[in-house]
């Protein structure tokens, strides 16, 4: 029997000691295959995207993915419900009618008496009996218009038609670019104005291994009960103080036509963002994934602004600094520690005594003395000027000796270039 | 001194670094260029003796020759100090990597060439003004080509050969050209710049151009303005404006209750809605008067017509409405698709509007095409409207000149507008 050829008739007679080493049907073998090919391992691997995704979806933030056909959103929601332990409801946007989302009226025996009822369909029913639950609302962008305006009362006001669903159930919703759908829908400034943006891209390394049998785990953030209330802090303080330093950046309807339809800062936007922040801070994420949050909450230009003070809001107190210049930790990356520098000689400028002036250079002695000396240059020069007549120049100064011929030196160069330059003419 | 360098361990060193010169050039660089501050002082100092002259990788580390910095003078060192980080700001090595990956580059002869790319992009307007150019830069003028265009740009329209042999030392490293090098520490390696850290510092510098314009060359305005706000091609953003008027409600494929459903023998009881379909008309107003070169207004009138065919439209409810006598570019072109044409006549734009809505059934999307040296209509036409904006600075100047009182009206705030450059963006 065995030497069948596998699409060949059998014709013998089927009796029972021929069958006993049964050929393997052609399926069989295929599921050996599928199976072999289903064969993948898993590596843990550090996704930014997904950590923000994970935080948003805690934060009970309606978040719209965007991205490409075909790139693993929805590979990613399968693994984020999986390990926010929720049962995931996938509804394809496209392929309903908008009755679906908004109710299905249903006539009954009086509707002047007894009104119509407006029925929810079967998956909102059991996500309302199972209390909990990750809804996925796919393909946002190429349903008819009228789908998209009934799924947005379902993603904003989290009902389907007469049913309320539960605070424990997640909402993400994803769409096409604009660029890849033909028939692409664009939000309004104030939809846009409701949603988390997170562009979702493939990362061509973990494409080609995850292809090659190894996909990657991420390890999702966990909020820590220990941080809550410092957290919140945190999130009122870096929002707050930059708000109240930029008035304009409050409010920015986007004005040109790049910008539709994608995150703009308002109140509201900012409250997401700040209620963001709080999140990443409880669940010690790295900047890089608070920029996607922040970024797709309020825009790019208002984000980075959110961004750059929160770098300075880490940098140490000038006045920290100057009460002790010896035990200062000063920032070890060039620029940040050029931002330190001249905080302290602005303070110094702000209130000046001789005790804060002599310990203004003793930091600068120790910048010179731990890192790079042209770094020095301008706040000393601008603290020697701050100099008062009845005022001792410190002993220490003579450590900065080496920033004073370092400054000769950029001096003469510049006079070189400059003759050079007046040459040339 | 010592905490801010690390040195490159792999071979001894006959000569030592020279910390101090190399400083004392950052000093001269950041004292001429002040807006790139926080830049300069971002960049991690490595010692390296595998780097011909000075490299930067993507995650803002320099690596530094020490024979390099002993042989060149403080004034040219700082040109180089600003021509690296001019890598890093302008992103060179993210955009060399798209551009490799969309035009299918492989191989260090194609980073060579986007290195040299690269450069040219910075050196047209980088030096000067208080800045020596260093001896080897390569410019445009090298290559034989203009100044002030971009990397991509540039990379389009020059191979190696000959003439570039003398360039082939040239090296910038990977934050240059994103081709990974010998001597780069990699992403894991001590003080490299987070992607946001990254963004962070772009981020400074494009606001101090702006905080104070004027101070900083052209070029670097340019990149301040586009640096987070990358400007789009105006194919995409006239075809999102077309297709989100052409499909939004009341047009194109909606649900109706007007009609029963399909479904409805099935479920008794229920009301559902049925999808109905209605194709957009789109109506096109060409504005033939001003300096719009054919192949501009052809592309821009291609373009509106594949997308009202992508949503649904058909040849007939296009229909095409040139606005001027001089109607010869745009006759061909609705024979060659197949597109009615209404006559032509009427330089005033608001003739064309009225003409467009007498036409009975009226447009649901009117698309204008134009330089916009015309008065617009006072009040809201009942459909929506994009224009199509052909900018056109050379034109406004020479009507200025003419009657120096005319001032062009901008598009109404009811229209979507949409400029159309000579040139698509890049970045």
């Amino acid at each position: 029997m065995t030497t069948h050829a596998p699409f060949a008739p059998t014709d013998a007679p089927t009796d029972a000691s021929a069958k006993a080493p049964a050929p393997d049907s052609q399926l069989d073998v295929a599921g050996q295959l599928l199976a072999l090919l289903r064969d993948t391992t898993t590596e843990p691997r550090p996704d930014n995207q997904l950590e923000a995704l994970t935080l948003a979806v805690a934060a009970d933030l309606p978040v719209l993915l965007w991205g490409e056909p075909g790139i693993g959103k929805t590979a990613a929601l399968t693994q984020l419900a999986a390990s926010l332990d929720l049962p995931l409801t996938t509804v394809i946007a496209s392929v309903h009618e908008p009755s679906d989302f908004s109710g299905l009226p249903v006539v009954g025996d009086d509707p002047a008496a007894q009104g119509v009822p407006m029925a929810p369909p079967d998956w909102a029913v059991r996500l309302v009996r199972a209390g909990r639950g990750l809804l996925f609302l796919d393909e946002l962008s190429t349903a008819p218009p009228a789908v998209q305006a009934a799924l947005l009362r379902l993603v904003l006001e989290r009902r389907i038609g007469a049913l309320q669903l539960p605070p424990d159930v997640r909402i993400v919703a994803a769409a096409n670019p604009r660029s890849s759908a033909a028939d692409g829908w664009e939000l309004s400034p104030p939809l846009a104005n409701r949603f988390v943006h997170l562009q979702w891209t493939h990362d061509h390394e973990v494409v080609v291994r995850g292809l090659g049998g190894t996909w990657p785990v991420a390890t999702l953030p966990r909020l820590d009960r220990e941080r809550l209330a410092e957290a919140v802090g945190f999130a009122r303080r870096a929002v707050c103080g930059l708000l109240s330093a930029r008035a304009g950046l409050v409010h920015r309807l986007p004005s040109n036509e790049t910008r539709r339809g994608g995150a703009w800062p308002s109140p509201r936007s900012w409250e997401m963002s700040l209620r963001l922040i709080a999140f990443a801070t409880a669940a010690g994420s790295s900047r890089d994934v608070l920029s996607l949050l922040v970024r797709g909450t309020v825009g790019d230009g208002p984000g980075l602004e959110l961004l750059a003070s929160l770098d300075r809001m880490d940098l140490p107190d000038p006045e920290t600094v100057l009460a002790d210049p010896a035990g200062a930790a000063l920032p070890e990356r060039g620029d940040l520690r050029q931002a330190v520098l001249d905080g302290v000689v602005r303070a110094v400028r702000e209130r000046p005594e001789k005790s804060r002036w002599d310990a203004a250079w003793a930091v600068l002695v120790r910048a010179m003395e731990t890192g790079a000396p042209d770094l020095v240059v301008v706040p000393a020069t601008t603290l020697a000027s701050l100099r008062r007549e009845e005022w001792d120049v410190p002993a220490s100064i003579d450590r900065l000796a080496g920033a004073v011929s370092l400054s000769r030196r950029a001096d003469r160069a510049a006079a070189r270039t400059a003759s050079v330059a007046k040459a040339g003419r | 001194m010592t905490a801010h360098t690390v040195t490159d361990s792999a071979v001894d060193a006959p000569g030592a670094l020279d910390l101090d010169k190399l400083f004392a050039a950052r000093l001269h660089a950041v004292r001429v260029r002040p807006f790139m501050a926080t830049a300069l002082f971002a960049l991690h100092v490595v010692e390296s003796r595998r780097v011909p002259t000075m490299a930067v990788d993507r995650h803002w580390r320099c690596y530094v020759s020490p024979a390099f910095v002993a042989r060149t003078p403080v004034k040219e060192l700082a040109g180089v100090w600003v021509h690296e980080v001019s890598h890093l700001l302008r992103d060179h090595h993210g955009r060399s990597d798209r551009f490799a990956r969309a035009r299918g580059l492989t191989g260090p002869a194609e980073r060579l060439r986007m290195n040299i790319a690269a450069d040219c992009e910075i050196n047209d307007d980088v030096f000067g003004e208080g800045l020596a150019r260093p001896r080897d830069a390569v410019g445009p003028g090298v290559l034989g080509l203009p100044a002030g265009e971009l990397m991509e740009e540039y990379l389009l329209r020059f191979r190696l050969g000959p003439h570039t042999q003398s360039l082939a030392w040239l090296d910038c490293g990977s934050g240059a050209d994103g081709l990974a090098r010998e001597w780069d520490l990699g992403p894991d390696g001590a003080h490299g710049l987070s992607a946001q850290e990254r963004d962070a510092v772009r981020f400074r510098v494009a606001q101090g151009i702006n905080a104070r314009p004027g101070s900083a060359p052209k070029g670097w305005q340019r990149w301040a303005d586009e640096a987070f706000h990358p400007t789009q091609p105006w194919r995409e953003l006239l075809g999102a404006a077309v297709r989100s008027a052409a499909s939004g409600s009341g047009v194109g494929e909606d649900y109706t209750y007007g009609r029963p459903s399909r479904r409805s023998a099935g479920l008794p009881g229920v009301v559902l809605p049925s999808l109905r379909r209605r194709p957009p008309r789109v109506a096109v107003i060409i504005d033939t008067s001003g300096s719009v070169s054919d192949s501009e207004l052809g592309s821009a009138l291609n373009e509106v017509t594949a997308i009202s065919r992508a949503v649904g439209g058909r040849r007939d409810l296009i229909s095409v409405l040139p606005c001027d006598a001089s109607a010869e570019i745009v006759h061909p072109l609705c024979r060659a698709a197949g597109i009615p044409l209404m006559g032509g006549g009427g330089t005033d734009l608001r003739t064309g509007f009225a003409r467009a809505l007498r036409k009975g059934p009226r447009p649901d999307v009117i698309v204008v095409l134009t330089d916009g040296q015309t008065p617009w209509p006072d009040s809201r036409p009942p459909c929506r409207t994009v224009v199509g904006l052909f900018d056109r600075e050379s034109s406004s100047r020479s009507r200025a000149e003419d009657d120096p009182d005319y001032v062009p009206d901008a598009p109404p705030e009811w229209a979507r507008v949409v400029s159309i450059g000579p040139s698509s963006g890049a970045r």
